[in-house]
């Protein structure tokens, strides 16, 4: 048996905690049950166990309302980008796929916002917390996404990478911006108690133009600083960055940043801020000093900020190869052995390593459903990253993970849908696996059946649809509808079945003289050749129409053919034979001589070999009626037959 | 992250040997020492009493829904020697077939796959498994096969139904001509295949070895497509197998050892799209295996009953590089 790298979680299970006794299970669709038992049968027990059975379930997250337009929003982007995958070529693919990954992103953050809203609102504390811890993890899930995005879909050079990540860092810290209109919209901000903390926080940032026009505001308020204040914002207006439309090369900007740097290490020595603490620790930030960073934990807040901190002002062309050494002594450093990594932080360690694998597989373990792993790998796997990588294991994984989130949401009363095109774009295991999960779903409403059903047959799924049809069929019997009973047996191509609910449209008419659904049995068209039945029912309807019509002579044929054909059911005969007497008693001569030879040889042949199909107590009442019709019918037939034998003699003398 | 979301409070007097969900997982049925069986609606995590069943006269121990297109049909089995048959008419519950061909306890019941007609497999005690096939108003046709098993047989599990040959669809009206197996597990610590010969007789096509004590249950995997059975086993002797046939090259079975338990293992089960094995252990516990890509089984998760709360987070083991 493999290892694995965590051991495996244990769920408790609320009961009592007995020492004989074990668990029964069984799976159900979507979810499994449990329940105490003893299974050595062999000891009786006279105490009652626990009479409880509990279901148990993953992926509950379905559930949940704000999170369902997560799940309907990224499956719209997720198809979209199936489906441009054959457009995505050359320069504009990378862009395209940035373009998706922010439009994942935006949903994440818009699912973030609604909850946080709904959080707030909450009346009672305990789900207010519930939904608070929800938004910090779509909080860090979107962290994830985006750092992603930048190392690996963006794949951001030397030079641009840093100011990704600093954007990174400046959407994930939020209070700066409501910290800095508190202490501009005061009387005077400079005095402001947050001053200091908000001018060091925007040079954490890198926000350095902000951080100047606070500067200037001090320097107006307190002239004594006015000239520090001065030459702190020119060093501050001066560091070299970056900026995307520059065309200096990357060794130019080291240059220019390397002269920079020294004249601010020249200030230091010189000791230009000797007398306000505050502006020579924000020039020790701004030289790159480790402690005097690591003395803003607290704003800091988290070592991957410390990180992008520290490599901005000590590091800016910081090579993508090499981050994940500062990465490594950045946590490090700013856990300070107090405490240990988390989760996130192997996450995003991992990431710096541009170890995709090991994002994919600590993400699937952290996070409680698949959606997550599912989407971002999809992502990964269309930049063409997952098979760079181990082209054994690439596709799998794709697929793996796709199938797992899709079944997750075949759990959900109407998300299911969704699932379906997940599966679609699965080619291995896609196909066979929606095969399984769609006869599963309950077929409550014949809405529900038909959007199943039509699932069914766009993908020629014809098993499936014979079983849903067949189901629904049974159950249209059951329920006394003959004609949804029809309708579907025809859908599911099953003539057997076909067969027995003709017959038991047969019955009724037996029964009761009129068919019911006539619509329906008017309008089979070519589905009528699906069983000799069902042609028969189609038929004698076409007859009673004929009939109707006035038609006479086409329906005196098609009665006979009805007879002569073996399609008729025995039972049916009598009923057939009695048709012919109205026929025989119009004005004019309907059978041909020939016809009402047949006719006479159909009812000997009838008459010899009576069914006994009815019950007993009634049959000789009915037999009674039956024979003297039998007898009218003899009486009529022969007179037809003079008829018709004088007709067709005298045509060619008339 | 896997959650508690129903508990369903099945009222029964007695020790509870089985519960299983029907197809849709709409609803439950439950089957007790009591002697009764039980149905529960539990649609949107609710519970409602539909049935409570009486007929049996020993402890119930098994369960088995029939599929639903021929309507709402369970079957029943009992240490009191019989096999009930149950079904809904009209809203209503009742006894609709009783089989009583057997000389000592029924201890399992599996129904054939939908493709193949409702036909009931049930092993028991005395060492025969017996065939109940509906032919119609009511009508019940019973095939036995004697000692299929010394002592007992303890488990019945039916193959998936595989079209065999070519996959042209048939004509309207014919059916194709399925080969009808399925696996059996007895007291003589033996795995039995059994195939259905073109005479309508049953015969032992297989027997596959590998445990030292009574197998308890046996559960053939459900069919994703690909050209390879696969067969649970799990026994008293603490082991479980994997059992796996290449379809294509004949049919030779092949053992692997999913992983030796300090106790009795009682009960094996396949999700439904046959990627999880569960495992119910004399240890209080049940694990859920996965197949990693590599072909190795690795345990997922525990599920575990004991006191207090559900335990929130879990570890979901994927497939290992």
């Amino acid at each position: 048996m493999e290892e694995l790298d965590g051991e495996p979680t244990v769920t408790l299970i609320p009961g009592v905690n007995s020492k004989k006794k074990q668990m029964c299970f069984d799976w159900g669709p979507g979810e499994m049950l449990v329940c105490e038992t003893s299974f050595n049968k062999k000891e009786s027990e006279t105490k009652p166990g626990c009479p409880f059975i509990y279901i148990i379930r993953k992926d509950i997250d379905v559930y949940s309302q704000i999170l369902r337009k997560l799940f309907n929003e990224s499956h719209g982007i997720f198809v979209g980008l199936q489906r441009i995958e054959e457009e995505l070529t050359g320069k504009s693919r990378k862009a395209q796929l940035v373009r998706v990954s922010k439009n994942y992103r935006s949903v994440i953050r818009a699912c973030m916002e609604e909850m946080h809203q709904v959080a707030i609102a909450a009346k009672d504390p305990a789900i207010g917390r519930q939904f608070s811890s929800q938004v910090s993890i779509l909080s860090a899930m979107e962290l994830i996404w985006n750092l992603c995005e930048i190392l690996f879909i963006e794949v951001a050079p030397a030079g641009a990478l840093l100011l990704h990540l600093l954007d990174w860092v400046r959407l994930h810290v939020c209070e700066v911006d409501s910290l800095l209109a508190d202490v501009l919209g005061s009387e005077n901000p400079s005095k402001h108690d947050s001053f200091w903390k908000l001018v060091t926080i925007l040079v954490l940032q890198g926000r350095l133009d902000e951080a100047r026009q606070m500067l200037s505001k001090e320097a107006d308020a307190s002239p004594s600083s006015a000239g520090m204040c001065r030459i702190l914002g020119d060093l501050m207006r001066t560091m070299p960055v970056l900026s995307p439309g520059n065309t200096q090369t990357l060794t130019e900007l080291e240059l220019k940043w390397q002269h920079w740097h020294e004249e601010c290490e020249r200030h230091l020595q010189d000791s230009t801020f000797a007398s306000s603490p505050h502006l020579e620790s924000l020039c020790k930030i701004m030289l790159g000093d480790e402690a005097a960073l690591l003395e803003q934990k607290e704003l800091l807040n988290n070592w991957y900020h410390f990180l992008v901190t520290r490599l901005l002002y000590s590091h800016p062309t910081v090579k993508p190869i090499d981050l994940h050494l500062y990465a490594q002594s950045s946590l490090d450093l700013f856990l300070g052995g107090e405490s240990s990594p988390e989760p996130l932080d192997n996450i995003l360690l991992a990431a710096f390593e541009f170890d995709i694998h090991q994002v994919i597989k600590e993400c699937s373990i952290a996070l409680s459903n698949w959606w997550f792993v599912a989407h971002l790998t999809d992502l990964l796997d269309h930049c063409k990253l997952l098979q760079s990588h181990n082209l054994y294991f690439g596709s799998n994984m794709r697929e793996f993970l796709l199938l797992e989130y899709a079944s997750g949401l075949f759990a959900h009363h109407s998300l299911w849908q969704l699932g379906v095109d997940y599966f679609d774009y699965c080619p291995e295991l896609g196909r066979v696996s929606l095969e399984l999960h769609i006869e599963r779903i309950p077929l409550s409403t014949e809405q529900k059946a038909l959007k199943v059903l039509r699932i069914c047959e766009q993908r020629q799924m014809t098993e499936q649809v014979r079983s849903i049809c067949k189901i629904l069929a049974m159950n249209a019997v059951r329920n006394n509808r003959l004609g949804s009973a029809l309708s579907w047996s025809i859908r599911a191509k099953d003539a057997a079945f076909a067969t027995l609910v003709s017959d038991r449209f047969l019955k009724d008419y037996c029964e009761r003289g009129s068919f019911s659904d006539l619509d329906l049995i008017d309008n089979l068209g070519p589905a009528m050749m699906l069983s000799d039945r069902l042609t028969f029912l189609g038929k004698y309807r076409e007859f009673h129409r004929f009939y109707g019509e006035k038609r006479l002579t086409d329906a005196a044929s098609l009665l006979l053919s009805l007879m002569t054909s073996q399609i008729a059911p025995r039972s049916f005969w009598v009923i057939l034979l009695i048709d012919a007497l109205p026929l025989l008693e119009e004005k004019e001569v309907v059978f041909s001589a020939e016809q009402t030879y047949e006719l006479m040889r159909c009812l000997e042949d009838f008459a010899s070999r009576r069914p006994v199909w009815r019950e007993p107590g009634v049959q000789r009442i009915q037999e009674d009626v039956e024979n003297t019709k039998l007898e009218m019918l003899r009486l009529a037939l022969a007179r037809n037959l003079g008829r018709a034998i004088i007709k067709e003699g005298s045509l060619e003398g008339s | 992250m896997v959650s508690v979301i129903n508990t369903v409070d099945t009222s029964h007097e007695d020790m509870i040997h089985d519960a299983q969900m029907d197809y849709y997982g709409t609803r439950l049925a439950t089957c007790s020492s009591d002697r009764s069986v039980k149905i529960f609606d539990v649609r949107n995590g609710g519970q409602i009493l539909i049935a409570d069943l009486r007929g049996h006269e020993g402890p119930v121990w098994q369960v088995a829904w029939a599929h639903p297109m021929y309507g709402n049909i369970l079957a029943s089995c009992s240490y009191d020697r019989k096999v009930i048959i149950w079904k809904e008419e009209n809203g209503t519950w009742e006894k609709t077939h009783e089989h009583t061909g057997h000389d000592s306890s029924v201890n399992s019941v599996c129904w054939a796959p939908h493709d193949y007609g409702l036909i009931l497999a049930c092993g028991s005690s005395d060492g025969a498994i017996s065939l109940l096939t509906y032919t119609g108003e009511g009508q019940w046709e019973v095939k036995k096969i004697n000692n299929a098993h010394t002592i007992g047989c303890n488990a019945v599990s039916w193959a998936p139904a595989v079209v065999p040959g070519s996959l042209i669809d048939q004509p309207s009206g014919q059916k194709p001509n399925y080969i009808k197996k399925f696996a059996s597990g007895g007291c003589d610590n033996l795995i039995k295949l059994w195939k259905e010969e073109e005479d309508g007789q049953w015969k032992e096509e297989q027997k596959l070895e590998a445990h030292s004590d009574w197998v308890r249950d046996v559960a053939w995997a459900p069919s994703i497509g690909l050209p390879t059975s696969t067969i649970a086993s799990c026994s008293q002797d603490g082991r479980v197998f994997i059992w796996t046939c290449d379809d294509t090259s004949g049919n030779t079975w092949s053992p692997k050892l999913l992983h030796k338990f300090n106790d009795v293992v009682w009960h094996v089960s396949w999700s439904i799209t046959a990627n999880i094995l569960a495992v119910s252990g004399g240890d209080n516990k049940v694990t859920l295996w996965k197949e990693s890509v590599d072909g190795q089984w690795v345990c997922i998760s525990d599920v575990n009953k004991g006191q207090g709360s559900v335990s929130a987070s879990v570890t979901e083991g994927q497939q290992n590089e």
